[in-house]
Order: C-alpha cells, then sequence, then structure tokens
C-alpha cells in the first residue's frame, strides 16, 4: 500500500528531519510511529501525503507516486489518504457538518464547491461518517463550540468522508486527556478492522502504542531504529528509541 | 525601570506639557471670557429652521454615498495591497516596498486627499469619492495584511490534504478565516468615513459638509443647526447597524 525508499528531509538551515527512510506497509495494517519530539515522526507522515516534499527518495502510495507528481497527480493521492491533525484544524466558524464536507471537495466540481453547493449523496455521507464518530446530532454546531475531543472526532470524520484508503493521525491525541485519548485509540482501530483501512498513527505515549499498535515502528532522530510487534517492544527498545527518557 | 530613569520621565513629560501649553496661546482668561459668545451661538442655532430638511437630507445621502461607494472600492483594492503588505505572502522586497508606501501614504489624511482630487477633477461628490478611496484602501491594506499574518496555517493545510484544489483551498480554506474579519474591519471603516466624508464638502468635495459650511458662512444658524441634527442621526443610525453587524460576523 505504501513504499517508502531512501526518505530524507531537510529543512533550510536545519538538521536533517529525516534520514534515509525504508518503510513498507500493507494493506489493512495498522502502524503506531513513536518516537520523542522531533524525531521526524511529524515530518514522515506529511511526507506520505505530499504536504512536505522531501529532500532526496522515493515516496509510492497506493501504486501512485507521491515523490515528483504533479499537482494534479499529488490532488489525487492526497484525495485517497486521510489525515488527522495534532491540532484538529478545523474551520472554526464552520458548522460540524460544513466540516465534514470539506473532505468531500475532491469530488466535487468547481462550480458547486465554491457556491457551496453540496449534492445529496455528499452530504448523506457526511452524515454516516459523523454517525460513526457519534456526532451526528451536532452536525449543526459551530466547529468551536465543541470540546477537544469532539473536534478530533470531527477530525476524523472529516477523513472518513474522503473513504480513504490509508488513514494517517499525526499525534491525534496530544491535545486530549488520557480517557479521550483510548476511546479516540478504540475509534481509529474500528475503523481499521471495519473498512480494512490502513491506519499510521504518531504517538509520543509509549503505552497506547503498545496496547493498540499491530506493528511499532520507532524513530529517532530521522532514522528507524525499531519495527515490529507490540510484543517486541521490550525495556532495551523503548530505551533506544527514546534514548533512557521514557515518557 | 529605575526610579531615576521614572523621575527623568516624568520631568521630561511635565516640560513637554508646558512648553505646548505656553506655544499654544492657552488662556483661560480668553475662554471664559469666550463663554457668552459659544452661548450667543448656540442660542442663534435654536430653533433649527425646518425649510432646510429638504437639502439637509439630499446633503446627508450624499454624504452615504461618498462613504458607501469609496470604502467598498477601497476594500477591493486594499486586497491585493495586503497581500504585498503580508510578510508570510509577499517576498521580502515587496513587503518592505508596500509596507513603506502604505505608511507614508497613510500619514495624510482624506480631507488633504480631498483638496488634491478637487484641484484634480473639480468640484463636486466625485474627488469626495477619490479621496475617501484612496486614504481607505491604506488603512484597510493595512488591518488585513496584519490579519493574514495573523492567520492560522492549520485549516488550509487540512483543506489541502483532503485532496482540495487552489481555488477551493481558497474557497474553504482561507476565504472561512479572513472573509469574516475583513468584512467587520471594513464595516469599521465604513462607519468613520460617514464622519470623514461629513466634512469633505468644506473643501468642495461634495456631501453634507457644504451645506453646514454654507450656512455657517451666511451666518444662518438655525438652518446650520437643522444639518447637523441630521448629520448626527445619521451617524448613529449608520454606527448602530454596523456595530450590530459586526457583532455578529465573528
Amino acid at each position: 500500500m505504501i513504499r517508502i525508499r531512501g526518505l530524507s528531509k531537510r529543512y533550510a538551515g536545519g538538521a536533517a528531519a529525516l534520514d534515509g527512510i525504508d518503510l513498507d506497509v500493507q494493506s489493512g495494517e495498522f502502524i503506531t510511529l513513536i518516537g520523542p519530539s522531533g524525531a521526524g515522526k511529524s515530518t514522515l507522515l506529511r511526507c506520505i501525503n505530499g504536504l512536505v516534499t522531501p529532500t532526496a527518495g522515493e515516496v509510492v502510495v497506493d501504486g501512485e507516486p507521491v515523490t515528483g507528481a504533479s499537482r494534479e497527480g499529488l490532488r489525487a493521492v492526497r484525495a485517497r489518504v486521510g489525515f488527522v491533525f495534532q491540532h484538529f484544524n478545523l474551520l472554526k466558524r464552520l458548522s460540524v457538518l460544513d466540516n465534514v464536507r470539506v473532505g468531500t471537495l475532491s469530488r466535487l466540481g468547481i462550480w458547486p464547491s465554491l457556491m457551496a453547493h453540496f449534492p445529496g449523496t455528499e452530504t448523506e455521507r457526511a452524515r454516516r461518517a459523523l454517525r460513526r464518530v457519534g456526532l451526528l446530532e451536532l452536525e449543526d454546531r459551530r466547529a468551536d463550540t465543541l470540546s477537544g475531543g469532539q473536534q478530533q472526532r470531527v477530525g476524523i470524520a472529516r477523513a472518513l468522508v474522503q473513504e480513504p484508503r490509508v488513514l494517517l493521525a499525526d499525534e491525534p491525541m496530544s491535545s486530549l486527556d488520557p480517557a479521550l485519548s483510548r476511546s479516540l485509540m478504540e475509534l481509529l482501530q474500528y475503523i481499521n478492522r471495519e473498512d480494512g483501512l490502513t491506519v499510521i498513527a504518531s504517538l509520543h505515549v509509549l503505552d497506547l502504542a503498545i496496547s493498540y499498535g499491530g506493528r511499532i515502528v520507532g524513530l529517532r532522530a530521522g532514522k528507524i531504529v525499531h519495527d515490529g510487534p507490540p510484543a517486541a517492544m521490550t525495556s532495551s527498545v523503548a530505551d533506544l528509541i527514546f534514548g533512557g527518557a521514557r515518557p | 525601570m529605575s526610579s531615576a530613569g521614572r523621575w527623568a520621565g516624568g520631568l521630561a513629560m511635565a516640560a513637554a506639557l508646558m512648553w505646548s501649553l505656553w506655544s499654544t496661546d492657552v488662556s483661560v482668561r480668553r475662554l471664559v471670557e469666550g463663554a457668552p459668545f459659544m452661548l450667543d451661538f448656540i442660542h442663534r442655532m435654536l430653533p433649527p429652521d425646518p425649510s432646510v430638511l429638504g437639502q439637509a437630507l439630499h446633503g446627508a445621502l450624499q454624504t452615504l454615498q461618498i462613504a458607501l461607494l469609496g470604502t467598498s472600492v477601497a476594500a477591493v483594492l486594499a486586497v491585493p495591497l495586503a497581500l504585498a503588505a503580508a510578510r508570510n505572502t509577499a517576498p521580502r522586497w515587496l513587503f518592505y516596498c508596500t509596507r513603506s508606501a502604505l505608511n507614508a501614504f497613510r500619514a495624510i489624511d482624506t480631507l488633504v486627499y480631498a483638496l488634491f482630487f478637487v484641484a484634480a477633477v473639480g468640484l463636486g461628490p466625485f474627488p469626495g469619492v477619490l479621496a475617501v478611496v484612496v486614504y481607505t484602501a491604506t488603512v484597510l491594506a493595512k488591518l488585513y495584511s496584519e490579519a493574514i499574518e495573523a492567520m492560522d496555517p492549520g485549516p488550509v493545510e487540512a483543506v489541502q490534504a483532503v485532496g482540495a484544489s487552489r481555488l477551493q483551498v481558497l474557497r474553504w480554506g482561507v476565504l472561512p478565516l479572513l472573509g469574516p474579519e475583513f468584512v467587520s474591519f471594513t464595516l469599521y471603516r465604513f462607519e468613520t468615513n460617514i464622519r470623514a466624508a461629513a466634512v469633505l464638502g468644506f473643501v468642495g468635495g461634495g456631501g453634507i459638509g457644504f451645506y453646514i459650511q454654507t450656512y455657517l458662512r451666511l451666518l444662518n444658524y438655525p438652518a446650520a443647526s437643522t444639518v447637523l441634527l441630521v448629520l448626527i442621526v445619521m451617524v448613529m443610525l449608520v454606527d448602530f447597524t454596523s456595530s450590530r453587524l459586526r457583532a455578529r460576523l465573528i
């Protein structure tokens, strides 16, 4: 589903964020990406949907190249890749339903999207996504009136309505308290099993990864230092990833 | 700040105030002596002369039109100017050029622009509109560009991430963030421009100011007071409506 070869990213005037990443992800896998902050988790996820252009290397998603893709090609890839953000990134003044319908834009013609004229079928899809995340009754509320956990559910619904092949989640819990983190992790796992959707979620909390990750990939200083099932996550591996400073 | 510094600052401020008092010929005696004339002035304005109400309303309407047209055109012009004057949308050289130019032009008030345009295109409301456009465009460009700089990039990134086209990103990422702010700034400037446009008539720029000035010069105080009353009512109505609209936007 995802093939990454020799991926490197160096930001202007900074150290390497990613340094020669090779990674293969099979369809339907549930991967948790762990590592200390600054390890390059966010950059890696953003290279997969082309929000960040890597310095070197190759990314292929579902047979389509992301690196070196034209603007049209990139849009086509992004349409099939849902992205859930650490800070939700909702449009605060818009309604919950409109925020979710943003996820349908890639299927919408230019006129209807400019005039905010969503076809009934897309609105139905949006409502179905809201029902799955348990927020259907809040569709008319302004997004900024929701709690943090609810806002992140809207973010997940926005990604689901794309009907993606892959769901990338960039530290989706780090703005939320532990109980909410667990329920959101369960939601992601449920979506992964129900839809066979490939999920990659970056986390900075190790025990969440151990409880929910089907496969744990450890990142440190832009390199993959561990890749295995939760059972292989020993304390020495954790030390290797987090450098003794375990969270 | 050290206590010595505070003392020095206080002394400097006191000195500047004394100097200004002395230089501007401030005199309590003259104020007291002038009081009867002020009372006489107000006395002669009463009662207002209702026969000029039609003229006053005509002038008020023209002032409203000058402010409406001038503010709207300025709002449109200010958008590209703001993009050129925002750190995060313009290249460095363009940002510095536009910011400096805007600061320079903003130092000149609408009334001064009106003098310039009256000389250029003749008397009437048209030079008034031009004056409002130029000054308001520079002010709005500054306000818009600050809003652009303060914009949260997150939601825009999210709209890009669903595979939206550039136009869709503008419509669904940028517009919901900036639209209400821009409209709110523009309404606020419209309120201020009503006052600015009301005095444009003093220099031949059309609107209600023409009648205020004419009747004061003709010493027809009852007529002047009618015009002033109409002006007050109009300003209050516009302020009330506009501030309610703004409160609903944000």
